[in-house]
Parts: C-alpha cells; structure tokens; sequence
C-alpha cells in the first residue's frame, strides 16, 4: 500500500464526513464469514455502504471510492458506485481516464481496471477518445505485451468504434502489431491480432485484392519463420492464411522441405526470397513443418498418404513423444480415409 | 522433489481447505471478500473429488449461502453485503445442490436475475454493472440448465455470440475479437455441450491446439508462448474431454507436475511448484487428477464441474469422456 494513505485520518476522524452514518459489514453468521479488517480499510468501507444507503453522489464520493480502490482494486461495488457518480455529477469522464493512466498501469491484471475504462468510453463515445486509448494500451502493452485484459479492450475499441470513425481506428494497427513482433516474434497475441486486422474484420481501403492480401501475408509469416522455425504461433498464422483463402498447402512444400532436415542445409548461393531458409543455429527438423508436410500428403491422397504415415510415425516415436497418442490417432485416421 | 510428493495427500489437502476460514485476521481475507461464494464451491468440490464431503460443516454452509442472498436484485452475492452477481450465483446454485438444499433458492426470481443480464449481442453480463464475457455466458446457461430453466433462453443468440468469439486457430476468446486463451475455451466448449451445439466447433482443429498446450516438463498453458500453470490442468482437460480428445494428453506427465505442485507441509497446490498453494488451484489440480483416472478420486463432470454422480442423478450428463480410473 503506497505511503500516501499512511498519515490520514480514518473517515471516522474527520469532521466533514460526520454526517454519515457508517454501516458496519454485515457480521457473519458462522465460522465461514467473520469479520477482522485492518481498521483503515474497515473504516473505509463502513463510510462506503454508508453513503450508499444514502444514495448520496458527490466529490467526496469520488475520494472515498478512489481511496477504496487503491487499497482493494478488486472491490467492483466501489467501481461501479463510483461510475455511477460520474455519471450523476457531469464530471469530465476525460479526467477520469488520465486520473485512472498509472493505476491502470500498475493494476492491470485486474479486470475492473479496464471494464471502468470501457464504460468511460461508451459513455464518451468519442472517436478521438478512443484513439488517445489505443495510445494508452500501446503504453501498456509496452510493459507486457501479454496481458489479456489489455489485449481485449483495445479489441473492444477497435470493433465498438468502427463505424463511428470509418475504420480510421484500425488504420495503424498492422504496423504496430510488426513493431510488436520485430520485438517478439513469439508473441502470440500480437499474431493474433494480426489476424484480427488483416482477415477477421472485414477490408479496408487499399485490402481489396484478398489474393494479393493472401501473399504478402503468406511471406510475412515464412519471414518470420525463418528466423525462428519452432514458433507454433507462426505457423498457426500461416496455416490460418492458407484456409482463410483456401489455398491448398501444397503450395508451400518447397518453403516446408527447408525446415525438415536434421541440419540446416548449407547457405545456397541464390537467396530465394519465396523461400526463406531456416535462421543458422535452428532447432532442426521443425515439428510444425514435419506436420504440415504430412497434412500435404494427406490431403494429396492415394500413393501420398503413406509418406504422411511415415513423418507422423517420426513424430510420435522421435520428434514430438510428448503427443504420441495424437499422432498415431493421425495414422489410424489417415490410413482409415486412404481406404475409404 | 521428495519421494513424499509422488502421491496425492488427500488428508493434508482435506485439512487445508478445513483451515481457510479459520484465518480471518489478514488482510488478504477481506480482500478477495468478492471470491467468497466462489472460493466455498471451489473447496466443496475438491472434497467431494477426494471423497470427503462432509469435511466442512453443511448447516453453516447453506447458512452463509442464503445470507448472501441480495433480494432486492434476486440472487447471489459473493458475501453478504454484496450485490447480486452472476458467478456467485452459479456457485451458489452448485454448493446448495451439493448439499442437497436447493430448495432454499426462490428459482423463479433467480432465473429472472440471469436472464436480465443477456445483452442484445446474445453474451452475458456479470451483473447489473456490465462486465461482460464468455465465463458469464457460461454462468448463465450452465445456473439455467442445473435449475432446469434452460428452455427459457434463447439459445440462438448465445450460441451466435460464442459463433462471433471463435477464432482461426480453432479455440475461443472472452469477447468477439479476442484471442484465444484455455479458460475461455473451457467456457465457451462446455457452454455449447449443454446447448447440444458441439457442431459449432472445429473439433479437429481445437484438439491439436489443446493438446499442445502440453510442455516438456507435462504441465499445460493457456496460451502458445506462456508458462504452465495448474488451473489449466482443468480448462483444457476438461476441454479434450468434453471433445473426447483426452486421450491426446501425456497423462503421466501431466500428473507428475500437478503433484509436484503441491504443498507438502500445510497442504493445497498451488499454480506451479514452489508457490504458494491457493484453494483455486487445489480445486483445479485435483479436478484436472479426477479427469486423468487418478487412483481414490471420485470421477469429476467437465461440463458441470461438479460430481459426476449429482449430475447423472439429475439427467443431465453430455457425452464426454475422461480417462478410465486407476487402482493403486
Ligand atoms: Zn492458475
């Protein structure tokens, strides 16, 4: 708890808040729910459902909610009072998010943090609010550039102001999402998002071409496998790409042959720039592209299928043992739909 | 690990969760206050997983459950000065049928509450405030379904909300838009097994990705790229098992790492070793064990979360399948 709260008065000593009738915490009836607070925090909260018996919204509202919710930021009464505050009183709701910046910052695995900011937005709705949002979850996810919650509510603004701003929001977000990768190329939510902006979101201006769209992005993800060949976020990417526009993986097969040797293959003389080759140092053979191997083979059928028995065979006694009872799941499966 | 940490301690865990109340002079107690109903569900059930009911005393149980009740909203709060919520209303719900005491619940006024909270997207709120997600969309129809209110839901908008939350890679997010994350998936997968709607999922496509959640050291994420963590033990097991994809798992692997997370001097397990136990994943790790057939357990419903036998007895089981008991 920061020092700031240390030398105050509990609301019990303070004369201008005499007119409230605290209400102590209901006192339970059994072992499951007695009640021995820090006195701080007791005293606090008693003034809480005081003024929230009394109905009353004012400034002094917002004090107490905000010391409240420094000390608990789970408490979601002391939230949603306060919002309701806000909302009585007229108050700058702008003014609420920047006083809310670093608490959000430094609470921002819980889920009020957020769910507060969302309200504040819908309440606003404010394209250039939003905007200055995106900003602020950029900052955060600058920290952890996982966090759900975070993650979530930028979806949220992108998708709730999208026909406010005719998709303005979203013009930014691919590149931002590279600068995320650039950094970390495992990160998972940023491929997500990815996917999010470019396909699951409709098109936008200069996307049209869906086939072009399809390539560039079929060459962003093998870029970014060559540099890390045992990413499953990547491949997962890839293969979304692939269905999404219903291009058969038959295509990448010389890109994939690349990744399933046991050594890097000597650096060629020729870059392929189609093809980019596995990062020097790689963990070698990839499992994701021995599996994308064998699902080419697979759905090539006929003579093909026992390659694809072979590699899941590799898969389950060498490469990927953790999974055996998947991969030879995979051979009954595909042995069963080559005799079908 | 010690030898003492290959098998599961029942009494010390049985013990464990007898304790919880007992410590209310921290802080901390207070503080997650907001988890009450919750963390009693979460403790009654492991007991009943370890065959230990009766434990925790049944009359001051349902005592505190009903003096939760917020009747001017009509349903559950997690202690008894809070509002009305809709996750501890569905644990409410659970303990008193556990204890076999529903009849203490007004089901007309708590139906009412759940089916106030639907938004016009089909998802569902928390409550009255209006956090919404896929976990209270779960809460809303599985407290539906066990009341035996389901009929009054309209289930083609829910199940168009959850159609909105599915992604590429096969799993679910907690709103439209949002990646896709174990507990979610458990969510939304055990959400369309009551609604008889498994069709809306990519089985295929979601059993490999639940099966790799799987890492070298046997313990599950959540996500591609994060570390493992107990509590995933039971979202994505009961996941595989709901799809009957189960099987997929390294079972011995992943029993050996929810064992090692446990606390072997006071009791509990906690989210990986050597961290402090919590009554969330000691409910998480021993449901995740029932799941995988481990000796002396009493089989878990991954639908329900809840025993199996209660939710046969009331009609209500899906078609999943976990992994056949061992004996010692
Ligand atoms: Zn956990």
């Amino acid at each position: 708890m920061s020092a700031e709260f240390e030398d105050v008065l509990l609301y019990a000593e303070r004369p201008e808040w005499a007119d409230v009738t605290p209400l102590p915490q209901y006192q339970g009836v059994d072992a499951l729910a007695p009640i021995n607070y820090s006195a701080e925090y007791q005293d606090a909260t008693d003034y809480f459902r005081g003024i929230v018996k009394a109905g009353e919204k004012s400034p002094r509202v917002l004090a107490l909610t905000w010391n409240i919710i420094n000390m608990n930021p789970a408490h979601y009464s002391a939230w949603q009072y306060r919002y309701k505050t806000l909302l009585a009183m007229g108050a700058d709701l702008e003014a609420e998010l920047r006083l809310m910046d670093d608490f959000a910052v430094t609470n921002m695995k819980t889920y009020q943090v957020w769910h507060h900011r969302r309200l504040l937005l819908t309440a606003l709705r404010s394209p250039a609010a939003a905007a200055a949002e995106l900003a602020f979850t950029a900052r955060v996810l600058a920290g952890d550039a996982k966090n759900y919650h975070t993650w979530s509510y930028r979806q949220w603004l992108l998708v709730h102001f999208n026909d406010d701003d005719e998709g303005g929001l979203w013009a930014g977000e691919r590149a931002w999402v590279e600068e995320l990768l650039e950094k970390d190329v495992r990160n998972n939510s940023a491929w997500h998002h990815r996917f999010l902006v470019v396909w699951a979101s409709g098109v936008r201006r200069g996307d049209e071409d869906r086939e072009a769209v399809g390539r560039t992005e079929s060459a962003f993800a093998k870029d970014k496998i060559a540099l890390a060949p045992n990413n499953p976020s990547a491949w997962n990417y890839l293969r979304g790409v692939l269905e999404h526009t219903k291009t058969p993986f038959a295509t990448l097969t010389s890109f994939v042959e690349l990744y399933i040797v046991s050594d890097a293959a000597e650096a060629p003389e020729v870059v392929d720039l189609d093809n980019p080759a596995p990062t020097e140092g790689a963990q070698l053979p990839c499992v994701h592209a021995l599996e994308f191997l064998a699902d080419v083979y697979e759905q090539e059928g006929g003579e093909q299928v026992a390659k694809a028995v072979e590699i899941w065979k590799s898969l389950a006694n060498e490469h990927d043992t953790m999974r055996k009872k998947y991969w030879e799941y995979r051979i009954r499966d595909g042995l069963q739909g080559a005799r079908a | 690990m010690s030898s003492s940490t290959s098998k599961l301690l029942i009494p010390l865990h049985v013990q464990y969760i007898q304790s919880l109340g007992e410590s209310k002079d921290d802080l901390l107690y207070h503080l997650t206050a907001h988890l009450r109903m919750n963390a009693i569900y979460w403790g009654l059930t492991a007991l009943n997983i370890m065959q230990h009911k009766d434990a925790l005393s049944r009359t001051e149980m349902i005592d505190f459950v009903v003096s939760c009740w917020d009747d001017e909203a009509g349903a559950f709060g997690a202690h008894p000065d809070h509002d009305a919520h809709l996750h501890a209303t569905l644990s409410a719900i659970q303990i008193l049928i556990m204890q076999d005491a529903l009849d203490r619940v007004d089901v007309d006024r708590v139906v009412k509450f759940i089916l106030s909270l639907q938004q016009p997207s089909g998802v569902f709120a928390g409550d009255q405030w209006g956090e919404v997600d896929t976990r209270f969309l779960y809460c809303a129809v599985n407290a539906l379904s066990l009341l035996g209110r389901l009929h009054e839901l309209d289930v083609e908008k829910t199940v168009g909300y959850l159609r909105q939350c599915r992604n590429f890679d096969g799993g679910f997010g907690a709103v439209a838009g949002a990646e896709s994350h174990a507990a979610m998936v458990f969510v939304c997968t055990a959400a369309l097994a009551i609604l008889d709607r498994l069709d809306e999922i990519d089985q295929e496509t979601l059993g490999w990705w639940l099966a790799e959640r799987q890492l070298p050291n046997g313990g599950l994420n959540g996500r591609p790229e994060k570390l493992e963590d107990v509590c995933y033990s039971f979202w994505v097991l009961s996941s595989m098992s709901i799809l009957k994809k189960i099987r997929w798992v390294d079972a011995d692997k992943l029993i050996g790492f929810i064992l090692s997370a446990q606390e072997t001097e006071h009791g509990g397990i906690a989210d990986r070793p050597g961290d402090q136990p919590d009554v969330f994943h000691t409910h998480f790790g021993v449901a995740g064990l029932s799941l995988l057939g481990y000796p002396g357990l009493a089989d878990l419903d991954p639908v329900y979360c809840m025993p199996a036998k209660i939710i046969e007895r009331m009609g209500l089981r899906r078609d999943w399948e976990a992994l056949p008991r061992k004996t010692e």
